[in-house]
């Protein structure tokens, strides 16, 4: 393995007379410590002559006039030298520091020299996942990498990510990449996301990894860089090399602490002059009475704010007044504190790693947050100069402490404060202490009545509703009665050995398993709003995955030619398993206790499927310079019916040219240049266990008595297996070049690809009068084009100073192109508002937003009712796109002596958000914009026309005036209504410019550290999320989804809101 | 090249094992532990029964009720009464609601349809349990009927031939005219009722029976009264057939009593999704939380002809009405108007933001506890069918119209027992039924003092159907009776017209449109009229 990035350091010489062929000889060092360099490669030139260093360093040879040797070693970099008229030459190598970034792991672990690489591959080094940090490693590539789409929904702490990259590659499944760790894949299941109907985001595989353990990510983006993991590499492959213990005197100690406060990043702009209340007979009118009070609890059209004593939702009367911020009033700052302990060192034979890290944060969202504590324990031997081996085990415990709800209500407390009227403190509604939300002793008796909303009185201990809604929680039940916990423990355990039969043949296999288990509580406390009864969920899930694979492989040179080639296979097995125990109603009362449900009832899950495969790779070089590769690989699906054909093969071919080395007389500023082209198919299995079956399976039983219907379809549109389901085919063609300039001050990568999905497994809707809702089929048809740009640059490097910059930026077009026959959409998910959904549809890209617009009569006027209301068109058109095509990052680090600073700024454009929040907010009285029309304000005003005949033969009357308060109201809530409103209204576009990350750090001199054991210290101050810069849609943060699924990207509803962190990083060497 | 040629060698020893990778092992991970290629179909007849109660057996049981049941028929039918505009009170103001159009679709075909027709096919030719379980399977043909004839009169003509065959590959079933389906439905209830039978071995019938335990007398008295019920709704259109099935369904015995009244009994567990009362969820405060406010119409006939004397009262009024926040005097008993919304009920009462509740009778909690039993079809209903067919004179039915009325107010009164066993509130006795029989004979003008004798029949099915609210609306289209004002209000899909059908949902339309314009009742709108109803 060559390093590329050549730097000239030193060389002595002595000249002797001129000879046709002399004899050179000379002594090999090491830079670093001056010691002789035994086993250094001496060649000349463009020719088979030469020679190897002795143990003392020296070597000797023959050299022909004008020939220039090259000298190399594994671990410096080559060096290059005329010889001219000198006979003694004396060589200093430099350790090659470059080198390690220049290999990166590709496919199935195998490290390969970037250079061969015919697809775009992209490394991130450690460093930025262990300062700004964030909780999932995911998120933390947001902005790194051209391609790469993160988004991080805005779902509190131990939330789940989306890493999309180069697009939406299926209709059906999460378009995920594959997480791969040392070679081992990881189970990344994305946990419940919330929906329609509200929920939690349970969280993702990924989160369970410590930044702390990592020494570098690498993106492979293109099927081309992926297929050799087959159908699970389909979306991306995301590869993480954690940190391996090195050679060295003693151990090493590594102590690293980073402390972040996370607060709340109020993007609201709420008007604070109205309050609670509504309109009567066109007068608006606060609540007169306690039970107006809570009537009208969630409502915002009351009048003016005039401080005079008004009911609210406890029957007390208090001043009509605003009552401050009411998001600064309820939440609080939330705090991460993470403490790593690192110890690692070994000798010639094995080395060896430990760390433990332990996280504990709180979110701004009270009673809630987050705890991780990583072990690791990794070594690596080698015996009999053979035998390699490595081994690593990972155990990490989460705790997620009361996930909070977003989207819809029940639970949802972020909604309840959104809804809290501007003259109500939503922080005396937390009652007692001992049961917070609840309704207290004490209240004027009626309350209690009036609580009941027509049935029984509600009494103390029962939730208390800041309104007449049973879906509108407290804020205090939902975030410190209500109960969402989880715990999961989880080992990653791999160990590998490898046998070089010969210097250029091995053999190696490997084994690993991922093994977890996840055991999660759930309340709904007794005397909930809807659910007075209340109910408890105890679960436990367990998630296992092995992973068993062996290769043979060559690495040999045949004069100008290098072949690297090796086969394999692979058997992977995983099993999901999940117990539950459900209650509803508690026998004594308020004490929620499983054992203690007066109903209760159990769960049982169990699947397991396999992958069993076949690969082999062959790379041949000439001289380096001119790369050709083609792997193959072949998967059998247990999923798939044998019958039907349950295997796939995924071939690839590509071939790289280093220009810059291939010319005499390349220019000086040309570094390095390289072009690059590949092809690649690669299968996508988006279908789960036993989802090709028809069989029976029971399910509850009543009174006693079993009852069985078709195993995974007792319900009304449940999906009819079929078995002829075969994998989805994706194929992709990547060109691209790879340029430095100006001695590496200037580097651009560039990659252009084109990728098609052909048979994609759709879920086909079919007449529910078939006893079935869907179905499975081979049709679909979806696109990806689009291109990649990194630039990196040295703007400025002057003695102590150095200003590095790097830019990436990618575009991505996707469109579905086809789908079932007579079908052009596929309906994805729809917000809570219920009068938008995501649709995918042919001729435009996966995940388009659609929803209804105004009307206009054939002259174009925009129609209203007599009502002075916006009449909509009934039919769902797209309105917006959900998914960014455009995505971008700068990177800009700047060091002075011991001091460095690193921002990372990026963005997102071409997409929309549909903005659930807003329109509740409008429709409720509470936006600015919902304050136009009110009785003193601006009027509104319409002009357009009103149907004044029928709708068979309509007569458009021009209507032109102001409305009145109450009509401008009804204009409002009307605009929001879910059969009638415009969708139109509630789109924003979703570009936004954030400044993601901040680092501002220190290196204590070495001077000031001379009497202590202590050998390297750095202090930062570290920031992220700190400044949205730029951004088009009002009251919440542009990054405001609240699932990470992908068919929901673009809805916005009740989300968590966003946080700026900042805080302290300190890094201790010993 | 040598060493190629060696790698390759070497590759290719290794690729011997590879057909290896296709193994049984792999094959037999798609085997799911927790499933059966076959199953004892009786286990899907306890599925397929609790499936016509709430949709029990798929999980979600006050979906269908609460969207269609409740939210669409029990205020066209002006049992109760909402100011609401949403989802589940739809029915109030005639607003289109796509979930109710499309609840009975799912359920009964997606559920109810589709587990029993997976009983006929593997109980039949070629199946695992062929030729077994022949009570269970006639049972299942009861259901059919049952299940099927509700699907038509909601919507019609409808896939039913090639319907609930998906494992068959029929993912576009065409539709079939109402006439035919009926057609097919009496000769399946009449297999159904000829095929069961105490001689028949149990097979584990009486086990898997959760509405009579394996009795077979009863499983023939239900299917005779299906007979008669599926009879006379037919009979304006085709009177000759309702005649034959009249007469046949008399002569093989009709339910006698309120101890043949089909009930699905329900429970508080395991699931309360799945075992609960769906009608009793929906309302329950603390779960759906649907408002109880009673309807007007429903109210003033419980109250008689005279509002300002007890003694005139239907002695239901105390049961189906709980009273107004805890004022039980029947006197100050009032129903809400329907077609109101918020203003208007102001208007209605002069009272600013008037709360309904507080104004108005709400019906009794005692009738919705989770665990009570789910009503398919009653005595009383028979009864009156009965005194209807004698009346008109359809088929051949022992007995006088005024005998087959009088018992059917009776049985009427007496139903409401098993809500609340041995709560005497809930009981009316014969005093009672006698003296209220005495105050509105059969003949003498119903409570409205110009009732036809038909008309007073319908008044008191409507009455007898609280629950059953959508059968109500199925013999109210069909008889016109009681004769109730529709309401009129801005937005409704038929304004000022109670609606006759169910709209095809939106997502069958959109998944079998050739089938669906061809075949699909026409015009389908809230005013199209079925077969039956021309």
């Amino acid at each position: 393995m060559k390093g590329k990035l050549l730097f000239l350091f030193l060389m002595t010489a002595l000249s002797t007379q001129l000879w046709a062929q002399r004899t050179v000889s000379g002594k090999v060092t090491s830079a670093e410590d001056g010691s002789a360099l035994p086993g250094v490669n001496v060649v000349v030139v463009g020719s088979q002559q030469g020679s190897i260093t002795d143990v003392d360093g020296n070597y000797s040879l023959e050299a022909p006039d004008g020939a220039s040797l090259n000298f190399s070693y594994i671990g410096y970099v080559d060096f290059v030298v005329e010889v001219g008229n000198q006979s003694i030459i004396d060589v200093v190598l430099q350790g090659d520091v470059t080198q390690l970034s220049e290999v990166v792991v590709t496919a199935l672990g195998v490290e390969r020299d970037v250079q061969a690489l015919n697809y775009s591959v992209t490394d991130v080094a450690g460093d930025n996942f262990t300062e700004a940090r964030e909780i999932n490693v995911g998120n933390a590539l947001t902005g790194r990498i051209a391609g790469v789409n993160v988004s991080s929904p805005s779902t509190g702490p131990a939330g789940s990510t989306r890493i999309l990259i180069r697009g939406n590659k299926s209709l059906n499944g999460q378009n995920q990449p594959l997480y791969v760790v040392d070679g081992i894949p990881m189970d990344n299941s994305i946990g419940d996301q919330a929906g329609l109907w509200g929920g939690a985001d349970e969280g993702d595989g990924l989160s369970s990894i410590s930044p702390d353990d990592i020494e570098s990510i690498t993106v492979l983006k293109g099927a081309n860089a992926s297929a050799l993991y087959g159908s699970r590499g389909g979306n991306g492959v995301i590869n993480i090399v954690t940190k391996q213990g090195k050679k060295r005197k003693g151990v090493g100690v590594e102590f690293n602490s980073n402390y972040t406060f996370d607060v709340l990043y109020d993007q609201t702009e709420l008007q604070t002059k109205y309050g609670a209340g509504g309109y009567n007979n066109g007068v608006s009118i606060a609540p007169q009475t306690p039970s107006d009070g809570f009537g009208q609890g969630r409502s915002s059209w009351g009048p003016a704010l005039d401080g005079s004593p008004v009911y609210q939702w406890d029957g007390v009367q208090r001043p009509y007044t605003y009552q401050g911020n009411k998001f600064k009033n309820f939440f609080e700052n939330g705090n991460t504190f993470t403490n790593t302990l690192a110890l690692s060192g070994g000798g010639d034979q094995q080395t060896y790693r430990f760390s433990a890290t332990d996280l504990r944060s709180t979110s701004i969202i009270p009673n809630s947050g987050f705890d991780r504590t990583n072990v690791t324990l990794s070594t690596n031997g080698k015996y009999f100069d053979k035998l390699t081996l490595n081994a690593k085990v990972m155990y990490s415990r989460e705790k997620a402490k009361n996930r909070p709800t977003v989207s819809d209500s029940p639970g949802n407390a972020v909604q309840s404060i959104w809804y809290t009227p501007n003259n109500v403190d939503a922080n005396l509604q937390k009652g007692p202490a001992d049961r917070p939300g609840s309704i207290p002793e004490g209240l004027d008796p009626q309350m209690y009545t009036i609580y009941g909303q027509g049935g029984d009185p509600r009494t103390p201990g029962m939730e208390w509703l800041p309104a007449s809604n049973n879906w509108g929680q407290n804020p205090w039940w939902s975030t410190e009665t209500m109960v969402n916990d989880d715990t999961r423990d989880r080992i990653i355990g791999s160990a590998g050995l490898r046998y070089d039969i010969l210097d250029w043949l091995y053999v190696s296999g490997r084994i690993g398993m991922d093994w977890s288990q996840r055991r999660e509580t759930r309340l709904v406390p007794q005397g909930t709003g809807y659910q007075l009864g209340g109910s408890m969920q105890e679960g436990l899930q367990d998630i296992r995955e092995t992973n068993m694979e062996w290769m043979l492989g060559v690495d040999k040179d045949f004069g100008e030619f290098g072949l690297n080639a090796f086969v394999g296979g692979n058997k992977m097995e995983r099993s999901w398993e999940r117990i539950r125990a459900d209650g509803n109603g508690f026998s004594v009362d308020f004490f929620e206790a499983i054992n203690n449900a007066s109903s209760r009832n159990y769960n049982y899950g169990y699947n397991q499927s396999g992958i069993n495969s076949l690969f082999g790779s062959v790379e041949v070089n000439w001289k380096h310079i001119i790369y050709l590769t083609g792997t193959g690989r072949n998967d059998w699906f247990s999923v798939l019916n044998p019958e039907s054909g349950n295997n796939i093969f995924y071939p690839s071919v590509g071939g790289t040219w280093i220009f810059s080395d291939s010319f005499e007389g390349t220019p000086s500023w040309l570094s390095f240049g390289k072009l690059r082209a590949s092809w690649a198919q690669v299968g996508l299995v988006t279908i789960g266990p036993y989802e090709t079956n028809l069989e029976y399976g029971l399910g509850d039983s009543h009174l006693g008595r079993p009852m069985a219907g078709i195993s995974g379809a007792f319900g009304r549109t449940a999906t009819l297996p079929n078995q002829f389901i075969k994998p989805a085919l994706s194929t992709e063609t990547e060109i691209g070049f790879d340029l430095r300039l100006f001695q590496n001050r200037l580097g651009i990568d560039f990659a252009y690809y084109d990728q098609q999905t052909t048979d994609d497994i759709v879920s086909q809707t079919i007449s529910v009068a078939t006893g079935f809702g869907a179905t499975r089929v081979n049709v679909g048809k979806i696109t990806n084009k689009g291109w990649e740009l990194l630039l990196t640059g040295t703007p400025i490097q002057a003695g102590d100073f150095v200003w590095d910059v790097s830019l990436n930026l990618s575009y991505n077009k996707n469109e579905v192109v086809s789908l079932i026959d007579g079908l052009t959409e596929l309906t994805g998910e729809e917000p809570r508002t219920r009068n938008a959904f995501i649709k995918h549809i042919v001729g435009q890209p996966y995940g388009t937003i659609t929803g209804r617009v105004q009307a206009t009569d054939p002259n174009g006027n925009l129609v209203f009712d007599d009502q002075g209301r916006a009449v909509a068109v009934n039919d769902f058109v797209p309105i917006g796109q959900g998914v960014p095509p455009w995505g971008w990052g700068i990177n800009n680090s700047f060091s002075f002596k011991n001091f460095n600073l690193d921002f990372l700024i990026d963005g997102k454009n071409g997409a929309d958000i549909y903005s659930g929040t807003n329109l509740r907010m409008t429709q409720g009285g509470w936006t600015e914009q919902s304050v136009q029309g009110r009785l003193g304000e601006d009027p509104l005003h319409i002009t357009g026309v009103q149907n004044t005949g029928t709708t068979e033969a309509p007569v458009w009357t021009p209507v032109d005036r102001d409305l009145t308060p109450e009509e401008a109201a009804n204009y409002w809530s009307r605009l929001g209504d879910q059969s009638n409103g415009i969708s139109t209204a509630w789109i924003y576009d979703g570009a936004f410019v954030k400044l993601r990350s901040v680092v501002f750090g220190y290196n204590f001199p070495r001077s000031l550290l001379q009497d202590t054991p202590i050998q390297n210290v750095s202090l930062s101050f570290v920031a992220r999320n700190l400044w949205v810069i730029s951004k088009h849609i009002d009251n919440v943060d542009p990054e405001s989804a609240y699932s990470s699924n992908g068919g929901a990207q673009g809805l916005e509803y009740f989300a968590m809101p966003a946080t700026r962190s900042y805080g302290f990083n300190l890094r201790i060497g010993f | 090249m040598k060493y190629i040629n060696k790698i390759i060698l070497s590759v290719l020893a290794l690729m011997a094992p590879l057909a290896a990778c296709d193994t049984d092992a792999l094959h037999e991970l798609n085997v799911n532990p927790q499933a059966l290629n076959e199953v004892n179909t009786n286990f899907m007849f306890t599925a397929a029964s609790l499936s016509l109660a709430s949709g029990g057996f798929s999980g979600d049981n006050r979906y269908i009720d609460w969207r269609t049941n409740m939210g669409y028929t029990m205020y066209f039918m002006q049992h109760f009464a909402s100011t609401g505009l949403g989802l589940n009170s739809a029915g109030d103001k005639y607003y289109d609601n796509d979930e109710a159009w499309n609840a009975p679709w799912e359920f009964w075909y997606g559920n109810v349809g589709k587990t029993l027709a997976l009983i006929f096919k593997q109980t039949s030719e070629g199946g695992f349990e062929e030729g077994q379980r022949p009570n269970m399977v006639a049972a299942s043909k009861i259901l059919w009927a049952l299940n099927f004839h509700r699907l038509t009169d909601f919507y019609g003509d409808i896939p039913y031939t090639e319907a609930v065959q998906g494992p068959d590959g029929l993912f576009r079933p065409k539709y079939d005219t109402q006439q035919s389906i009926y057609m097919d439905l009496f000769s399946k209830l009449t297999e159904g009722i000829n095929g069961i039978s105490a001689s028949n071995p149990d097979e584990g019938f009486a086990a898997a029976d959760i509405i009579f335990d394996g009795d077979i007398a009863k499983w023939k008295k239900f299917g005779n009264s299906l007979m008669l019920r599926m009879a006379m709704r037919i009979s304006n259109a085709d009177p000759g057939t309702a005649a034959t099935y009249v007469t046949q369904a008399v002569q093989g015995g009709v339910m006698e009593s309120n101890d043949d009244n089909v009930w699905i009994p329900m429970d508080d567990g395991p699931s309360e999704w799945v075992n609960q009362n769906g009608i009793s969820r929906a309302f329950a405060p603390g779960d759906g939380g649907q408002n109880r406010v009673m309807a007007k119409t429903l109210i003033d006939f419980l109250k008689g002809t005279d509002p300002n004397s007890v003694a005139d009262d239907d002695p239901r009024l105390m049961i189906l009405s709980e009273g107004i926040q805890g004022d039980t005097d029947p006197l100050n008993q009032e129903g809400q108007p329907n077609g109101l919304d918020g203003n208007d009920l102001d208007d209605y009462t002069g009272i600013p933001n008037t709360v309904a509740n507080e104004q108005f009778s709400s019906a009794n909690l005692k009738l919705f506890d989770d665990a009570d039993p789910y009503i398919l079809m009653n005595y009383a209903e028979v009864c009156f069918l009965l005194a209807e067919a004698a009346e008109r004179g359809i088929g051949t039915v022992p007995g006088s119209a005024q005998q087959w009325y009088d018992n059917g107010v009776r049985a009427a009164m007496q139903f409401y027992a098993p809500m609340e066993p041995g709560d005497a509130s809930m009981e009316v006795s014969d005093a009672q039924v006698d003296a209220y029989l005495a105050t509105y004979p059969y003949g003498g003008g119903g409570v409205t003092g110009s009732e036809s004798a038909l008309e007073q029949i319908g008044y008191q099915m409507w009455a007898s159907k609280f629950f059953n609210w959508w059968e109500a609306w199925s013999d109210w289209r069909r008889t016109g009776f009681p004769t109730l004002v529709p309401t009129d209000y801005p937005g409704s899909a038929s304004p000022g017209v109670i609606p006759t059908k169910l709209r095809v949902p939106n997502r069958e339309v959109a998944t079998n449109q050739e089938n669906y314009e061809a075949g699909a009742t026409k015009p389908d709108s809230p005013v199209g009229k079925v077969w039956w109803d021309q």
